[in-house]
């Protein structure tokens, strides 16, 4: 099986490669020449990022698109960074304020030249960059404060208070639902508590919910450059439409009617005719937004973490990888299409839209550093990331269409290159559509089996097929015309439709006696039939009938009439058996040339035991007759009827050559029968005997 | 070709027609070089990028040249292959600041050579490492090591950097061509 070791030879990691299907290993199999040209990797690039933190866009608008990605530092030490790199190179670093949770690009007007906004999430900011300089800082509008946090910070402000009461009520109210002044406060020892209430003191907190979640809805168009608004999820379970010029609300909804806090957003539509926004939740459910909704509606829930989500655009399928290494297929109403098992865990995916073949693969990066590529539920590609990947993207890059950038959990940025010829066999694919986790074939009914295996013989051997079809249909018709001939010729039949005479024959007996019983049957309603008699014609060297020639009596109308003929069969010893002859009957009226009905019975052979029974008895009446004669016969015969007799009932000789010359003649005689057949003997010796009877008798 | 006809193509009374084929990558500068090889008069001020092809003629050295500017974008690299047959050689031009795509250039120079119309010809190809004044620009030797020219053993090649935009080592390097493309056709007749 070449294509199990090359894949094991292509993933020593992988060591569930027997649950693959055939079709994904002969795919696999085909990757001596990878589909993929490494155009850059850089292990010294120590970025630290996320699926969503990593995109592709045309940020100065020259149509050289950049790689735009957050170098996420979640330590309180170190800051995180936006980075801009053109093609391999590092062309802009700058500082970010807080933890970036995901990164977008969007046009916000049509105008020209059509240079795209950055937006990257930090804490409850969206800060929006365009030609890589600050343009604008969104937030988030600030949700209501729980009344007893209220009251405790009115509180702090009267000149006499409780601090450590105030601080014990706090920590009664739920974490989430803390502002998060108080929950820093709550975090703080209590020697450095006073401190900093001291530093608020007079000012209402603020409870702002930190963007977790970041996708772009196309406003009114389905171009790639239309104008697009961001969509925003917060921890709160939130989902906000921005206007993209002015950067107000356009829309806000709940993720969920029950508590759900969404990780990652997907879009679909245009914001002004209608749109689906898909919303992965940290409860392991998929809700759903369209237009106008106030409340999204859960249509999946799983039993797994969902790990990532993509929207396949078109058909509108949900992709969910999750932990337990399945990866689902969904319909936008939530019924399962398909489900796939890969062979690591998933840790990121990415779509890979092939304009070309107008088709999209979804790009999987499993645990160990390899990226499976899928088309629906199959492997067709396969590639190697240094380390596992943590985030990928594909889309342009520079000038380049097909480029994939994929950065490990190392630090590692790797590009790839999709070659311009690489089709990933999606034409043969349709053929070989074996589910993945259908691992047993369908039943094959049986006459398609039939079909199959028929086919595939004529396949291998068409000219012998046709050839003994062609003999067999020859022989077909030579039996069919010799038939027509002897019907023709022997003129058979039953019954006889004008005289109304049926006439029908039984043999009884197993031979060589038989009694023939003929039944003449007047089917005539009305009429007897009369001057009818029944001639019988048999060959006389094998048939002796007791009658050739009967008359038959006047036949009352509707009765039948029995005739009984005594057949017996002439048997020849030492020649073969004929396997049984037939004796033609014919019904003839007296004073017309035609007989009125014709037929032909085929004799049934005598049975073996019969005849050999039938054998033995003769020759014992034989030897009977030997002693009983009343004259010796010469010498010369005597002999000769001896040596018989000893050849058939003693076989070949098989005593010593006797002395005396009586013994002599006889013990020569016997000789001379050497190797005589003891049936053959028997039969001789009955000749003898009979030849003698005539004159010694 | 009479020893008269030799003669009088050697004094250059008469031009010979040759076709070479410019590819390269899109965004590349091949219609940028084919540009500036023209007449003053005939140059135009802005270029874009090439639909399909572009058929310009220009003459070196009494060598009247038909240039076929094919488009570099990934969707029109495969009809490059329909004019390999009929061309006498070939600029290969190379976008020497786009570190990224250098094995895209690689791949599609293997696809050429490989070509059933190219892999036993003794044609020349000439190799532009362009766009030279980049900061980030790659040097000749560079690309033609990352190419492995080196492993064209029966073909003549040569590279030369160039700026399209100025002119730049154009004319070096088609000089070279020229000179190549008339030993190839001397030596046939």
């Amino acid at each position: 099986m070449c294509a199990h070791q090359c894949y094991q030879r292509l993933s020593s990691n992988t060591l569930k490669f027997a649950t693959l299907p055939n079709n994904a290993c002969i795919n696999l199999c085909d990757l001596n020449i990878s589909r993929w040209l490494e155009a850059h990797s850089d292990r010294s690039a120590g970025l630290t990022t996320f699926a969503r933190n990593v995109i592709l866009a045309d940020v100065s608008g020259d149509g050289d698109y950049k790689l735009v990605l957050t170098d996420v530092r979640i330590q309180t030490d170190k800051r995180s960074r936006l980075k801009v790199y053109k093609g391999t190179l590092l062309t802009s670093d700058q500082v970010l304020p807080d933890v970036p949770s995901s990164v977008i690009s969007f046009y916000t007007d049509d105008l020209e030249p059509r240079v795209p906004a950055v937006a990257v999430a930090c804490s409850s900011d969206l800060l929006i960059f365009k030609n890589n300089k600050p343009f604008y800082k969104f937030c988030v509008p600030p949700g209501p404060l729980t009344p007893l946090e209220e009251e405790c910070w009115k509180l702090f402000a009267e000149p006499n208070y409780d601090t450590q009461k105030l601080i014990t009520d706090l920590k009664s109210v739920n974490f989430n639902q803390l502002s998060g002044r108080s929950q820093e406060l709550l975090n703080l020892q209590p020697n450095q508590a006073q401190e900093y209430i001291q530093r608020y003191v007079g000012i209402t907190p603020i409870k702002t919910s930190p963007i977790v979640c970041m996708s772009t809805l196309n406003r009114s168009s389905q171009d790639a450059l239309a104008v697009a608004c961001p969509v925003l999820g917060t921890e709160d379970g939130i989902i906000y439409v921005l206007d993209p010029q002015i950067f107000t609300v356009l829309h806000q909804a709940n993720v969920c009617n029950v508590k759900s806090t969404p990780t990652i957003i997907k879009t679909t539509g245009m914001y002004d005719v209608e749109f689906r926004i898909v919303v992965a939740c940290r409860e392991n459910s998929i809700c759903v937004l369209r237009r106008g909704w106030l409340e999204g509606k859960p249509v999946v829930q799983l039993n797994e973490d969902i790990i990532d989500l993509l929207l396949i655009p078109g058909d509108n399928f949900i992709i969910i990888g999750t932990t337990s290494k399945m990866l689902h297929c969904y319909t936008k109403r939530g019924q399962r299409v398909w489900s796939a098992a890969t062979v690591n865990a998933i840790t990121c995916l990415c779509l890979v839209p092939l304009k070309h073949l107008s088709t999209h693969l979804i790009a999987v990066g499993l645990k160990g550093g390899s990226v499976h590529l899928y088309h629906g539920r199959q492997t067709v590609d396969y590639t190697n990331s240094p380390d596992t990947p943590s985030a990928m993207v594909f889309g342009q890059l520079g000038q380049e269409e097909h480029v994939m950038v994929i950065i490990t959990m190392g630090g590692t940025i790797n590009f790839k290159i999709l070659k311009r010829t690489a089709d990933f066999n999606l034409s043969n694919q349709d053929k070989l559509s074996v589910p993945t986790l259908q691992s047993k074939p369908l039943p094959l009914p049986k006459r398609s089996k039939l079909f199959i295996e028929q086919s595939m013989r004529e396949r291998q051997d068409p000219m012998q097929m046709h050839q003994s079809f062609q003999q067999d249909l020859v022989n077909l018709r030579l039996t069919a015309a010799r038939a027509l001939v002897q019907n023709l010729t022997e003129q058979s039949g039953a019954g006889n439709a004008e005289e109304q005479v049926k006439l029908s024959a039984q043999i009884l007996g197993l031979g060589p006696k038989f009694t023939l019983i003929l039944t003449l049957e007047n089917m005539n309603g009305d009429k007897a039939v009369s001057n009818f008699s029944v001639v019988f014609h048999a060959k006389p060297t094998i048939y002796k009938l007791s009658s050739y020639l009967s008359t038959v009596p006047l036949i009352p109308p509707g009765l039948s009439y029995k005739l009984e003929t005594k057949v017996t069969e002439v048997l020849k010893s030492g020649e073969e058996q004929l396997p049984g002859q037939a004796i033609r009957v014919f019904v003839i009226r007296k004073g017309q040339a035609h007989p009125v009905l014709a037929a032909t019975i085929n004799m049934p052979p005598t049975e073996i035991t019969t005849l050999l029974f039938i054998f033995s008895q003769k020759f014992k009446s034989a030897c009977e007759k030997m002693r009983a004669f009343s004259k010796r016969p010469p010498d010369s015969d005597i002999l000769e009827v001896y040596s018989f007799y000893k050849q058939a009932t003693l076989g070949d000789i098989n005593i010593p050559k006797p002395s005396d010359i009586q013994g002599r003649a006889k013990w020569e005689a016997w000789n001379g029968k050497k190797g005589l057949a003891a049936d053959l003997a028997k039969q001789k010796y009955i000749e003898k005997v009979q030849g003698l009877s005539g004159t010694y008798a | 070709m009479g020893l008269f006809t030799k003669f009088v193509y050697l004094l250059g009374v008469r031009k010979k027609e040759v076709n070479v084929l410019v590819v390269g990558l899109n965004n590349s500068g091949k219609s940028t070089v084919v540009n500036h090889f023209k007449n003053e008069e005939e140059r135009v001020s802005e270029i874009v990028p090439t639909v399909g092809f572009s058929v310009e003629r220009f003459q070196n050295q009494n060598l009247a040249f038909t240039a076929f500017d094919m488009s570099g974008h990934g969707r029109y690299r495969d009809l490059w292959e329909h004019y390999y047959k009929d061309c006498h050689g070939i600029i290969f031009v190379v976008d020497s600041s786009d570190r990224l795509r250098l094995v895209v250039v690689k791949e599609e120079l293997d696809l050429l050579l490989q070509h059933p119309d190219i892999c036993n010809r003794k044609l020349p190809i000439l190799f532009f490492a362009n766009k030279m004044d980049c900061k980030d620009a790659l040097s000749s030797v560079k690309i033609a090591a990352g190419l492995g020219l080196d492993k064209i053993m029966d073909k003549p090649w040569h590279i030369a950097a160039s700026n399209a935009l100025t002119g730049e080592g154009l004319q070096e390097g088609v000089e070279w061509l020229t000179q190549q493309i008339r030993d190839v056709i001397l030596s046939k007749n």
